[in-house]
């Protein structure tokens, strides 16, 4: 048993099972290049990367709530309700004649107020009242839709400002595109905040033995809330990165998000039964799916069929989940 | 520690309430609160807006509520043995879709009863089969229910929609869609009939059968049922595959009043499922649940949707105050298995 071994060898099958799932995408990616050439081609790889940044700010935000034992069902819908309000807000008479770093400003405070008002109401009702975050969620699932349709009319909105969309899409700093640069810094704060705060190893601690915070004199309930808030503001950057891609704020933009972000998650290796699992996790999960819908796509394989295989991606993540334990 | 004692002691000290309550207590509150609320809204209603007592609403408004009570029995029986089927309404679209490809595709001069049979048998096998697969997965892979019921829901949709291309599929013959779907028998629709007889069945496997005492059983304590001698996968899968027959039932029905199979039927009434089995008293905590409430709370959440129709409130709105009750009486539940 891996007790009897030696810490370096225990250290060394560790490492060998953190490369085995990057190395499946490898593997992956090489089969799909086979049978499309232009899949391996340099635009491909870049586009590759540029789209998966999004999944990967979405898995993180699952992440942070799957490692205490929580769900969240109301991320899809919460990216739509945040892209539409951060257009509306952008697109108002209020915000006409602004200059553009105030755009930018205005649509931050205005998504990161959404999100985390999302995540407040979650880690309210389930910490607080201990309803079960998954029931908080599906509740909080169907508000978000139904706000989101009724202040948008159902109707896209259009106009989103160009400094909105050049900042958090188009742009470049020091040669980085926008949305690398920001999932980058996302993931290197997630990564900061869950493995060197009290905050970020109690979560862990949590999802292992929720039991042992209160022993520990550990505020339970505080933290569980916060995980949820923080999850919200990740959703809600995801959200407008997404909406200055689309260049409008779309009722149905979470349509998807969803369930890609809980495979990606899981399928990385983050614990559906909490306490395992981090930002490594998340972003190897997201290229998965990621590289899995672009060959996909490359080969044309319909949309319908692509959704089966994602279920089918979310039961295979399920079962491998089980056989880690 | 094992992963087996940390789960036991985790279950022990957070999930199971210390003390139970008492569950026939639990009942006539919930069924006394109802009916009250259910004739207060009639009577409000009647008063406000004349419309709601016209012949043809109140026809509607039956034909919709047996629907959702359908839905909500087999959702119920899931809740019952603490999981929940988010599978519902991608079931209704396959069983939809699949029923009427069927019904569409018999050789020329089959008699019609037998068109309606194929059909019929086909849809309920295809949602058999998907309760079947949740079930196995739920029991056998021992993971969250809500999870594997995401994944299943997320293929049958696709299965769905790929089988049609999107496009919805007509051919049905008369005698299953005007002469039965959209049917009056004696001033009642003809959903009614069914929903009341399925109750009737639900009510006599609740009260008169062991089936129905084991998989209160397996909800109220797995360990336990497990430790009496209950082969209690057996039941925790039965619970799932009359969810899917339930989704079946409801979307042949649905499919009979539309008129042609669509494969984007069921949308928002997995949720309302869940809300209906929630407000009808099933305990989230598991083994807990009455039919005769849940079929009460199906008839009132479609009473309110009528009401905010008649009252002309968005459509989307709805969405929003149903979310939020759901929340509340989730909440409840919590505060009342915690203060006995």
């Amino acid at each position: 048993m891996t007790t009897a071994t030696s810490p370096r060898s225990r250290e060394f099958v560790a490492t060998v099972k953190l490369l085995t799932f990057p190395l499946l995408i490898l593997a992956m990616f090489g089969l799909f290049a086979m049978f499309e050439p232009r899949i391996a081609s340099a635009r491909n790889l870049v586009n590759i990367s540029s789209q998966s940044t999004y999944l990967i700010v979405f898995a993180l935000a699952q992440t942070v709530v799957l490692v205490p034992r929580g769900f969240d069902l109301s991320l899809g819908n919460a990216v739509s309700f945040t892209s539409v309000a951060t257009a509306l807000a952008l697109t108002s008479s209020f915000a006409a004649g602004l200059p553009g770093y105030a755009v930018v400003v205005l649509g931050l405070l205005t998504g990161l107020a959404c999100g985390t008002a999302v995540g407040l109401f979650n880690g309210f009702f389930a910490s607080v009242l201990g309803i079960r975050s998954f029931i908080v969620t599906l509740g909080a699932m169907n508000i978000c839709y139904g706000l989101s349709a009724t202040i948008s009319g159902g109707r896209p909105v259009f106009n989103v400002p160009e400094a909105f969309t050049t900042f958090f899409y188009s742009g470049t700093f020091a040669g980085i595109p926008a949305p690398i640069l920001w999932t980058a810094c996302v993931a290197i704060a997630v990564h900061v905040v869950l493995s060197n705060t009290v905050f970020g190893r109690t979560l862990y601690l949590m999802g292992c033995n929720p039991r042992a915070v209160e022993v520990a004199g550990l505020p339970r309930r505080k933290y569980f809330a916060i995980a949820f808030v923080l999850s919200g503001a990740l959703v809600a950057i995801g959200a407008l990165m997404l909406t200055a891609r689309t260049g409008t704020g779309e009722p149905n933009l979470g349509g998807n998000l969803l369930l890609q972000a809980i495979a990606a998650a899981v399928m990385g290796g983050v614990s559906l039964s909490g306490g395992r699992g981090g930002v490594f996790h998340a972003i190897t999960g997201a290229l998965f799916i990621t590289v899995l819908s672009n060959g996909l796509n490359f080969l044309q394989i319909s949309g319908y069929l692509q959704q089966i295989i994602l279920g089918l991606v979310i039961i295979l993540a399920i079962a491998l989940d089980k056989s880690r334990d | 520690m094992t992963r087996e004692q940390r789960q036991t002691m985790t279950r022990i000290t957070h999930e199971t309430p210390p003390v139970r309550l008492d569950w026939r207590h639990h009942l006539t509150e919930t069924t006394g609160i109802l009916i009250a609320v259910i004739l207060g809204l009639m009577l409000i209603l009647s008063l406000v807006e004349p419309r709601f007592l016209a012949a043809q609403n109140l026809a509607n408004l039956l034909r919709s509520a047996s629907i959702l009570a359908i839905i909500s029995a087999g959702q119920m029986f899931v809740i019952i043995v603490r999981g929940f089927d988010l599978s519902v309404g991608a079931t209704m679209a396959m069983v939809s879709v699949v029923t009427a490809m069927v019904m569409a595709n018999v050789p020329e001069g089959t008699a019609t009863s037998l068109t309606i049979l194929y059909g019929v048998g086909a849809g309920f096998a295809a949602g058999a089969a998907v309760g079947l697969v949740n079930g196995l997965c739920v029991a056998y892979l021992k993971v969250h229910s809500f999870m594997v019921t995401l994944g299943t829901s997320s293929i049958v949709v696709g299965l769905a929609l790929y089988l049609t291309n999107g496009i919805p599929v007509y051919g049905m013959p008369r005698g299953f869609s005007s002469e039965f779907g959209r049917a009056i028998w004696g001033g009642l629709p003809s959903a009614f009939y069914i929903g009341a007889g399925l109750a009737l069945l639900f009510w006599v496997i609740q009260n008169l059968t062991t089936v129905g005492k084991y998989i209160y059983a397996v909800g109220g304590n797995f360990k336990s049922a497990v430790f009496s001698g209950l082969s209690a996968n057996r039941y925790l899968v039965m619970a799932y595959v009359i969810s899917g027959l339930t989704a079946a039932l409801a979307s042949i029905l649905l499919t009979a009043q539309i008129g042609s199979g669509q494969g984007s039927i069921g949308g928002v009434l997995t949720f309302q499922s869940i809300a209906v089995a929630i407000i009808g008293g099933v305990s989230l905590q598991g083994g807990v649940g009455k039919i005769e409430n849940v079929c009460l709370a199906a008839l009132f959440l479609q009473l309110l949707t009528n009401a905010m129709e008649l009252l002309r409130i968005q459509s989307q709105l709805q969405a929003v105050i149903l979310g939020l009750i759901v929340i509340l009486v989730a909440a409840n539940d919590i505060r009342k298995t915690r203060s006995v």
